[in-house]
């Protein structure tokens, strides 16, 4: 057991950062839609459409930075088909994320068929984004955070700015108040006269971008190429880490740096053999952590009013 | 006086016809169609003897109407499909005519082995919606189901008589115990089953590998890939002893599934048990105020939704595979929730969108590998259809756009 501590250093920190940023991203989503009322279990099946979209722009373009913006396009695109049909059609919100889901997974294997010739893994790209790996002067020479927040790759700084934005965009701005409300309490904000609709468009637009950036960040960034089934129920723990952070975009980000932490803890169970026991027993920690900082923290905070529900109202101009 | 002596006798012939058929169809003679559109034709003629006319023209138009967004659904995703297929540079034309002739004709015995599991795990998720849950990690449960068969499959040497029933209860209500967790935190913390029963999926798969390594998989590698087979006394008897014309693989299973199916349905609408599950998914407030526990009904509903998924493991292991395979995106979940969302949670619907899928599948195959298309066009073609038909708001959005715009035209002709 002597080398069990040893596991315990400043690798593990800048993994912990590294593997909670598509869930960071995707839970700050998360986050945004839902105070805005719309539950959106489709990130899922988005990051799949981010991933695979980022992988294939970048493949012919030869440029990664192009391919981010396909992954962040092909997964705003995706989202607009959830806000369609909840809040235009008024489908019930977890039934179209699942068939949402279900969708993404057929359109990725087709069009992979398509471009690549054969499903399970594309082509590597030439040049991951990882090569962009730049160090912040005087920061990243602090001890310990510095390596981790900020020697990183631009994805990972990426998801520092979105949580910060969200969270000033949240607390502090107009429109954020106006998002809010539209999870909170829609008909007074439809009195007020700022449509419901529009808020609510924004709010699931905003999660499709952030999901889809974590989708190019599995696909371009942590890899060089796009394998099916590669968000491995990120999407799902980034809405339990929006649950367990209390709806906030830096409590989401707590929950998603934890997750990152059991998964980085995960790893280097599996490589140090620091048990006896099978890998997988190892690989399910950060499904377990989930489950129970779920069960340990939804009690203690309390979701938006109106999340999940129909807004629908009679117009007399329309 | 007359009609009272014959209704029952139109019953059973109901029930004949449409067992007759419905073998008939399983054994891939075609004209088993047709026997079980005069059963339905026949049940008809019951309505109208045991009520007045009136009612049963109603009913008839009722049953038409409900048929009616499936078929534009359908429809509208094959033409979608066609657009898309004419962009990728494919034949559509030939290509259905693969996908059906594969699905529906010639691999018949294909669709009904794929439909079978997909019975169960629909159930499962429409059985959890019926009280307003999300059974979404189905494919969790099912691996559980799969696991407790394949052990009990290798270490049951007893006649199969007693075997099969009990690998079937066990593994079932191992499987439900397994969504006891999730069933707890809802009624406990208030933990969305959503998120719980999904990460629950993820566990148990990776269980499965250690499982699989276990019972004799691969104990080296990174890939545990299959265990040992199990006991021949514990398969499920396959219909070629009867039939020797049927395909050899196809097994007696989806006669399980048609009787658990019509067995939900039954607990459903008829019992107790069933109209407590409806009434908390309708109006958990109402329910309440009634008497109604939400917390033991959440805990019926994922609990009995487990275990129906776990039947659909037992039906893999014991009818089709007799080993259990590592097999870590085969989607029995997912596809269980379209199943179960195309029949709008209807127990006997889930039947037909289960072979419906499990048709489009074969016929994908099928498709792939006679004319060259590639069968995840199949795949897309599901989801379109799944959307279509789920978002039944479209129809009346388009109904409403058509009838406005035709009472302003009429008031502008004024």
């Amino acid at each position: 057991m002597g080398g069990f501590f040893s596991i315990f250093n400043e690798d593990l920190l800048v993994a912990t950062i590294r593997l909670s940023t598509p869930i960071t991203l995707a839970a700050v989503g998360a986050t945004v839609c839902e105070r805005a009322g719309i539950v959106n279990i489709a990130m899922e099946g988005i990051m799949i459409i981010g991933a695979f979209f980022a992988v294939v722009v970048a493949y012919y373009t030869g440029n990664p930075w192009l391919g981010l913006l396909g992954g962040v396009v092909a997964g705003a695109l995706f989202s607009m088909i959830h806000a369609v049909a909840t809040i235009t059609f008024h489908l019930d919100h977890v039934v179209s994320g699942a068939v949402l889901n279900i969708l993404s997974f057929g359109v990725v294997r087709y069009l992979m068929v398509i471009i690549y010739g054969h499903p399970g893994t594309t082509e590597p790209i030439a040049k991951g984004l990882a090569e962009y790996k730049f160090a912040v002067p005087l920061l990243s020479k602090i001890p310990v955070i510095g390596p981790a927040f900020f020697n990183q790759t631009p994805i990972v700084y990426l998801s520092f700015l979105t949580v910060i934005f969200f969270l000033i965009f949240l607390k502090k701005t107009k429109t954020g108040l106006h998002v809010r409300a539209a999870g909170e309490h829609p008909l007074a904000l439809e009195t007020i006269g700022v449509s419901v609709v529009k808020m609510r468009y924004l709010a699931v637009l905003v999660s499709g971008i952030t999901s889809g950036l974590a989708g190019a960040y599995l696909s371009i960034e942590n890899s060089v190429s796009f394998t099916e089934g590669m968000s491995n129920g990120r999407g799902f723990i980034a809405l339990a880490a929006n649950i367990s952070g209390g709806w906030t975009a830096i409590g989401s980000w707590l929950a998603s740096l934890f997750f990152g932490f059991a998964d980085a803890l995960q790893i280097r169970f599996q490589i140090f053999k620091v048990l006896p026991i099978p890998a997988e027993f190892f690989i399910i920690f950060p499904y377990v952590a989930t489950v129970l900082v779920v069960a340990g923290l939804v009690r203690r905070s309390r979701p938006p009013k109106a999340v999940g529900m129909d807004f629908m109202i009679e117009r007399e101009e329309d | 006086m007359q009609k009272a002596k014959l209704k029952p006798i139109i019953l059973a012939g109901v029930f004949l016809l449409g067992a007759v058929g419905l073998i008939l169809y399983i054994v891939s003679l075609f004209y088993g169609l047709f026997f079980i559109l005069a059963a339905v034709a026949l049940y008809f003629l019951y309505r109208w003897l045991s009520t007045d006319k009136e009612t049963v023209i109603v009913e008839i138009r009722k049953f038409l109407k409900n048929l009616t967004i499936p078929v534009i659904g359908i429809s509208a995703a094959i033409v979608i499909g066609a657009i898309i297929m004419l962009i990728s540079g494919y034949d559509p034309i030939k290509a259905y005519r693969a996908l059906l002739y594969g699905g529906f004709v010639k691999n018949w015995h294909i669709s009904i082995l794929n439909a079978t599991p997909l019975i169960f795990t629909g159930l499962s998720v429409a059985f959890a919606f019926k009280a307003g849950l999300f059974n979404i990690g189905a494919e969790g449960q099912y691996y559980v189901g799969a696991m407790v068969a394949t052990f009990l499959g290798i270490y049951l040497g007893m006649p199969p008589i007693f075997t099969i029933p009990i690998i079937f209860l066990m593994s079932g209500l191992v499987a439900a115990a397994y969504n006891y967790f999730p069933a707890l935190l809802k009624v406990k913390t208030g933990a969305h089953e959503v998120i719980t029963t999904m990460m629950f999926a993820h566990i148990a798969r990776y269980l499965s590998s250690v499982f699989i390594r276990w019972m004799g998989g691969d104990s080296a590698g990174t890939h545990p890939y299959v265990t040992n087979p199990i006991l021949d006394a514990n398969w499920l008897p396959r219909f070629k002893g009867l039939f020797p014309d049927t395909n050899y693989r196809l097994h007696t299973g989806i006669l399980i599934g048609i009787a658990v199916a019509i067995f939900v349905n039954y607990i459903l609408t008829k019992t107790k048990f069933g109209y407590e599950i409806r009434a908390v998914g309708h109006n958990p407030q109402a329910a309440r105020a009634q008497g109604i526990s939400i917390g033991k009904n959440i805990f019926r509903a994922l609990l009995f939704a487990g275990f129906l998924a776990g039947l659909a493991g037992v039906n893999q292991v014991l009818g089709l595979d007799h080993k259990l395979f590592e097999n870590l995106s085969a989607g029995y979940g997912w596809n269980g929730i379209a199943v179960a969302l195309l029949a709008a949670n209807n127990p006997i619907g889930v039947i037909f969108t289960a072979i419906l899928w499990g048709a489009l599948d074969a016929g994908g195959q099928y498709m792939a590998r006679t004319v060259q298309i590639s069968n995840s066009i199949v795949e897309i073609i599901k989801g379109i259809i799944l959307f279509l038909i789920v978002a039944r708001y479209i129809y009346s959005w388009v109904g409403n756009r058509i009838k406005r715009r035709k009472q302003l035209a009429s008031e502008g002709a004024k």
